[in-house]
């Protein structure tokens, strides 16, 4: 070992890294975006979902307890009609309620309450500040009722999903279309930069091919490999896995090759921004994490905090994440507005990006 | 009457930025002629041959190919061009190569002819990631003339091949002028300058000297066209 020749090894790297501006500056960028959006969404997250409270009960103890619920801060409450109740899940405003029946106050003097409680059920563990919640309010009435035994006996039923969904079928759904979205970026803004580093694009260019050819070429190409490994990801994820799945699996198949094609002309559209491949892969993290974060895969955007919401919603991957687990969780179809919608941005998208890539493609040819 | 030419080139000025590549270069081409483009490196040949193909637009000045003011796409299937690197696609094999740039061209019929022109037909099915540099260099030929461009863009194409290789390279180029072909090719070594009907003496972006290889001896006072070529250069520089 010679200190001085591996000296000159990493004098040489360092002496690459301070003429690569670029690169240096994504080094130093990327993890205080990442980082600070990490933080941001946690800390500023409102961990308490809206529940909605019936209270039908004819007696004082059900506004007893509707009362405590409100109290409660694990729960944000709004009251609401038992015939509003579903469709406020289906719309997303509530994520549960709890009705009390009519005879609350009698079951409560017999010693045995069973409070309605209706879930929403998309979204694993959401169930529990629910559940939280209803505790205070029940020691609250047993203590009403002079320590006298109650028991309790929550009814639960779920929208979507069930008891026996669990963790992996809510992330599987968005992450069946994430996985094939993040390697067909990845695959299509490599190659491209090849092309570009190999001089071929420049061959290419001065050739009869238009511009818009040579980006509808490349997207095909990369689909048809995405739509292969699209399929596979798809059978092992329903297969194998056992993903919960509601919905068609065509539809789902549609959507994760409207993510691939996005995934291509994002790719080629990043890669007018890259010199090297060096810099290419570091477009990576600064491009995909933030999606990923702010996409409502790991956090619901509806308990974001405010100024990301408004990220989230111009994302496309947001509303690809909300299309797969429509699809998959809801059983949802075409008919759908919120499913049309998703697909629709996600579409919209693909044209745009088609568009910037064609458009930007002469100008980085030098 | 003035004469057609295949290329002309009319005081025309390219920036970067703050370095200037070429500055009020003027040049024709005759058709069918092999016209050598000359100068050091960085002088602005490769400037002025992208220029020719239309891949980028002159800050100043007009070029005209084949009748039609560049750039212009319908002119670019008359042209073939090849890169000063061999810009192939190093995971697919020869053939699969010269026949994507024949179908780009809308010219797959000249494939195996292409191929046996620059001797690689035996090697068609190779991959060219696998391929010496010399044989890469003679496939990116093979792409840029598989669909019989009448105007032949050549930069630095004997660029690190071997001696043999470069005598079978300018057979070529004779054929092809001989057939109608239009040349221009760049290149450093001015050993090759005589094999051209014509040359241009590039330096710092501006023409110093056009004429005959012939001419060229007489304007440099030497027999030696290098040292022709030297003495034109110098007197630039003073």
């Amino acid at each position: 070992m010679s200190g001085h020749r591996i000296a000159a090894i990493t004098r040489r790297l360092l002496q690459g890294f301070r003429r690569d501006r670029r690169t240096l500056a994504l080094l130093f960028v990327a993890p205080i975006v990442i980082l600070g959006l990490l933080g941001y969404l946690m800390r500023g997250s409102s961990s308490a979902p809206n529940v909605g409270i019936a209270n039908q009960d004819s007696g004082p103890l059900g506004a007893m307890v509707a009362d405590a619920l409100r109290q409660s801060s694990h729960i944000k409450t709004t009251d609401i009609n038992v015939g509003d109740g579903d469709a406020k899940l289906k719309d997303g405003s509530l994520v549960a309620y709890i009705v009390l029946p009519a005879d609350f106050t009698q079951q409560a003097q017999a010693g045995n309450v069973a409070p309605q409680v209706h879930l929403e059920g998309s979204q694993p563990g959401e169930d529990t500040p629910v559940i939280q919640s209803l505790q205070p309010a029940m020691i609250a009435l047993a203590t009403r009722l002079a320590g006298r035994d109650v028991n309790f006996q929550p009814e639960l039923t779920y929208l979507y999903g069930g008891a026996n969904y669990d963790t992996l079928d809510y992330f599987g759904a968005a992450f069946v279309g994430l996985v094939v979205f993040f390697l067909v970026f990845v695959i299509t803004i490599v190659s491209f930069l090849n092309e570009r580093s190999q001089g071929t694009l420049e061959r290419l260019m001065a050739s009869p091919l238009r511009r818009g050819e040579i980006v509808v070429g490349y997207m095909l190409g990369f689909t048809v490999l995405a739509l292969v490994q699209a399929a596979e990801v798809l059978v092992f994820a329903l297969a194998v896995l056992k993903i919960h799945n509601q919905g068609n699996v065509l539809l789902i198949f549609g959507m994760e090759a409207l993510m691939a094609i996005a995934a291509v002309n994002l790719g080629i559209f990043l890669s007018m921004f890259a010199r090297s491949e060096f810099q290419a892969v570091q477009f990576i993290p600064l491009v995909v994490v933030p999606q990923v974060l702010l996409s409502g895969i790991i956090f619901p955007v509806s308990t974001e905090p405010g100024p990301l919401q408004w990220l989230s919603d111009v994302l496309p991957l947001t509303y690809a994440v909300d299309g797969m687990r429509d699809i998959m969780v809801k059983g949802a179809d075409l008919t759908w507005g919120s499913l049309q919608l998703d697909a629709g941005v996600v579409l919209g998208f693909c044209v745009l990006l088609i568009a910037a890539g064609t458009a930007t493609l002469r100008r980085r040819l030098a | 009457m003035s004469e057609t030419y295949a290329v002309s080139v009319e005081d025309v000025s390219k920036s970067f930025g703050a370095f200037k590549a070429l500055n009020g270069v003027t040049l024709r081409v005759r058709q069918g002629e092999i016209y050598g483009l000359l100068g050091p490196n960085g002088a602005g040949k490769t400037t002025l041959i992208r220029l020719v193909c239309g891949l980028f637009e002159a800050h100043a000045g007009t070029v005209t190919v084949l009748g039609q003011r560049m750039p212009n796409i319908g002119v670019l299937r008359h042209i073939g061009y090849m890169t000063q690197q061999a810009a192939l696609y190093p995971a697919i094999s020869v053939e699969e190569n010269v026949r994507f740039f024949a179908a780009i061209n809308g010219a797959e019929a000249g494939v195996k002819e292409a191929l046996e022109l620059v001797h690689l037909y035996d090697r068609r099915d190779s991959v060219v990631a696998t391929l010496s540099g010399g044989m890469r260099q003679r496939c990116s030929l093979a792409c840029a003339l598989v669909h019989k461009p009448e105007l032949l863009l050549l930069d630095e194409p004997t660029v690190g091949i071997d001696p043999q290789l470069r005598v079978e390279f300018w057979e070529y180029f004779r054929r092809m002028a001989a057939g109608g072909t239009t040349m221009i090719v760049s290149s450093h070594v001015m050993d090759e300058a005589d094999r051209c009907q014509r040359l241009g003496l590039i330096q710092y972006g501006r023409l110093l000297a056009e004429g005959t290889p012939a001419d060229i001896r007489a304007q440099g006072g030497s027999q030696n066209l290098e040292e022709a070529f030297l003495a034109l250069a110098g007197r630039n520089e003073s």
